[in-house]
């Protein structure tokens, strides 16, 4: 049996004074080296699920590990294993990047010389190392958005966990995120990857796994064998289905 | 942890270099409130040393008490008199020139006053010879009038009308020491000059309960209240960039990656702790300057210190004073949800908690319920603490009963913003 980086094992979270659970019984292996795609319509549970999985939140019942290392029982070196992108550009705008990096990178307990080798590495691969010394503020938004990718790439992670990486750029910008993930991918990291976009999913994931309603809906266990089968979108509202999710009023 | 906490210092420090906006308001704002402050609150401070009394003098007596009247208030000091008398100005032009405020007092000496009490003088004199009962002559008391600006304050209002009754509590005495001495020539034969009075026998000594500064006493002046006051206002109001800063890290998403990197919210506010209790001494520093030498400039006392172990003594109320500042925002930051509501809550609550704890004047001159409200303020303590160094010449006990209660509110601040801070964040 391949060995998982991520796994998740009977999440359930129910929300103080909420009526009903965000998740109910979750249950997900990420494996080693595969690049796994979370989808889901609005409202399916992906968020809480990312965020009980990068240790924000508690789960209510159920256990997460990463690598091995339980999130709450052994949180550090759970987190230490593991970068997370989210799907906010988090970084402070009046900061420089190299100034973001070296505060990320810090964090993650790099030792000056390893960050400075680490972070020019990465500003080079993204094209950002002429403008490396600029508040990023100032950048556009695929530029904020390709070094909110390597600020979790810093301590070079063996799993990434991404949230929605890519909204609101440009193709280029898009483009580049793409190649690097895969690059990361064929690397060796394992990746998680939560997105609306099912064009990304097809093009990237090796797997899927459909949340809907708190709960796995469906997997699509080799995307890549898939040519001249249903298109992943037809597949996606086969399983959640055509109704509309807009929010309960 | 040690590099986490430093990383988390460096950022803030960072953060706070590139708010131009945020820098005015932790290092100009204060600057600025403690030269206007200082300026428009000397006045007030001086009402009873420097500042002097206008005093408009209509004697229509012409005699001796008119005079002694005159003498007596020129004399008293503070007091700037202009005698109207053979101006052509009447009663109602005196009270008309009052009320305007040209003049803050005037005084009306009646006509008559020193036939009256020469009469009252050689009756009661009499009576102590020839048992005679002083009866029938003439009216007992007469009134030097008293006429005042209504817009001055109580304070001055005694001052004038403690001077002048001392003035002429001084006559009538002098006028009877004089009678008695007649008196005593006639029943003698002997001529018997009268005595001059020479002021009391028994006087009144002030002392300051404060130990020699540099060989002067130090009294509450502008400077010597304004300076500490607003390095304490500065100090908490930089909770508004603090709490603001926090939210912000909030909203941006920078919190939620916090979140899923190694490290404790104790790291972060330790951090916080660290860089805004940097921010606090910077401050003070700065301020201690601006009252020692900027302050001249503009016509004001310097700020007084007395030597190293005082500036010493300062700088550690100064740390415990931005300890509790900087918790204080921590904990606004940790509760509120929008960087309006941090602004709001956090400025709000530093206005009142500095209006009632003796910040923008002292303590003592508010009413009873007002001052026992105040010394729940940690502003009051802060002044309170600044005051037994600067003002008592107070050593390390000295400000321990205020530094205490202070370090009391720094821990639950703190206790209660990683409650918050882990509440808020993870919502």
């Amino acid at each position: 049996m391949p060995h998982s980086d991520i796994r998740v094992c009977a999440v359930t979270k129910r929300y103080r004074g909420s009526a009903t659970s965000a998740l109910r019984g979750v249950d997900i292996d990420a494996r080693r080296g595969e690049f796994l795609g979370l989808l889901g319509p609005n409202g399916a549970g992906k968020t809480t699920l990312l965020s009980i999985i990068t240790g924000v939140l508690r789960p209510s019942t159920g256990t997460v590990e990463v690598r091995g290392a339980g999130m709450h029982a052994d949180r550090r070196r759970a987190l230490s294993a593991m970068g997370f992108v989210p799907q906010e550009i988090a970084l402070y705008g009046t900061l420089t990047a190299r100034e973001n990096l070296a505060y990320f990178g810090r964090l993650q307990g790099l030792d000056r010389a390893t960050l400075a080798a680490r972070s020019a590495e990465l500003l080079e691969r993204t094209g950002l190392a002429t403008r490396a010394d600029e508040p990023v503020r100032q950048w556009s938004g695929g530029m904020q958005r390709r070094l909110n990718l390597i600020t979790a790439l810093l301590h070079d992670p063996a799993v990434l966990v991404l949230d929605e990486p890519t909204v609101g750029i440009d193709v280029q910008s898009r483009t580049a995120i793409w190649e690097e993930l895969q690059a990361i991918n064929a690397r060796g990291t394992t990746v998680l990857y939560s997105s609306h976009h099912l064009e990304e999913a097809e093009r990237l994931c090796s797997r899927v796994v459909i949340i809907d309603h708190g709960q796995v809906a469906g997997e699509i266990a080799d995307m890549r064998t898939r040519s001249g089968q249903e298109r992943l979108e037809e597949t996606f509202l086969r399983i959640t289905g055509r109704a509309l999710r807009d929010d309960p009023a | 942890m040690i590099r986490r906490v430093t990383a988390h210092i460096r950022k803030e420090l960072l953060l706070l270099l590139r708010d131009r906006a945020g820098l005015a308001l932790l290092f100009g704002m204060p600057v600025a409130l403690v030269c206007i402050m200082a300026v428009v609150q000397d006045a007030p401070f001086k009402d009873f040393t420097e500042n002097r009394v206008k005093v408009l003098l209509l004697d229509h007596d012409g005699g001796g008490v008119g005079r002694g009247i005159r003498e007596g208030l020129e004399q008293a000091g503070p007091f700037i008199v202009t005698d109207g008398t053979g101006s052509g100005l009447s009663d109602a032009d005196l009270r008309d020139r009052v009320r305007r405020g040209e003049q803050q007092v005037g005084v009306i000496v009646p006509a008559g006053l020193s036939d009256l009490l020469a009469d009252r003088s050689t009756h009661q004199v009499a009576s102590y010879f020839d048992l005679t009962t002083g009866e029938g002559a003439g009216p007992d008391t007469a009134n030097v009038v008293l006429v005042i600006d209504p817009t001055v304050k109580q304070a001055f209002r005694s001052l004038v009308a403690g001077a002048l009754e001392r003035v002429l509590a001084g006559l009538s005495a002098q006028r009877l020491l004089t009678d008695l001495a007649r008196r005593m020539s006639e029943m003698t034969g002997d001529s018997v000059d009268a005595p001059r009075i020479q002021g009391s026998f028994i006087g009144v000594e002030q002392r300051l309960a404060a130990k020699d500064l540099a060989g002067e006493k130090v009294a509450l002046d502008s400077t010597q209240h304004n300076v500490p006051a607003w390095t304490i206002f500065a100090m908490f109001f930089s909770v508004v960039l603090l709490a603001g800063n926090m939210v912000k890290e909030r909203d941006s998403g920078c919190m939620t990656r916090l979140l899923t990197m190694p490290g404790t919210t104790t790291d972060r506010i330790l951090g916080r702790l660290a860089a805004y209790l940097f921010v606090c001494m910077a401050q003070t520093l700065l301020l201690l300057l601006v009252g020692r030498f900027a302050l001249p400039w503009i016509g004001l006392a310097p700020l007084r210190l007395s030597g190293p172990a005082m500036v010493l003594l300062l700088f550690v109320a100064a740390a415990v004073v931005g300890l509790a500042a900087t918790s204080f925002g921590i904990l606004i930051g940790s509760f509120t949800r929008t960087q309006q509501q941090s602004a709001v809550l956090g400025s709000t609550a530093v206005v009142i908690l500095s209006a009632i704890g003796g910040i923008w004047v002292p303590l003592y001159i508010m009413p009873d319920a007002m001052q026992a409200l105040g010394r729940l303020s940690p502003l009051n303590w802060s002044m309170e603490a600044f005051n037994a160094v600067l003002l008592r010449g107070g050593a390390w006990t000295d400000l321990l009963p205020y530094l205490l209660p202070l370090l009391v509110f720094t821990c639950g601040c703190i206790a209660l913003s990683v409650f918050g801070e882990r509440r808020v964040a993870r919502r």
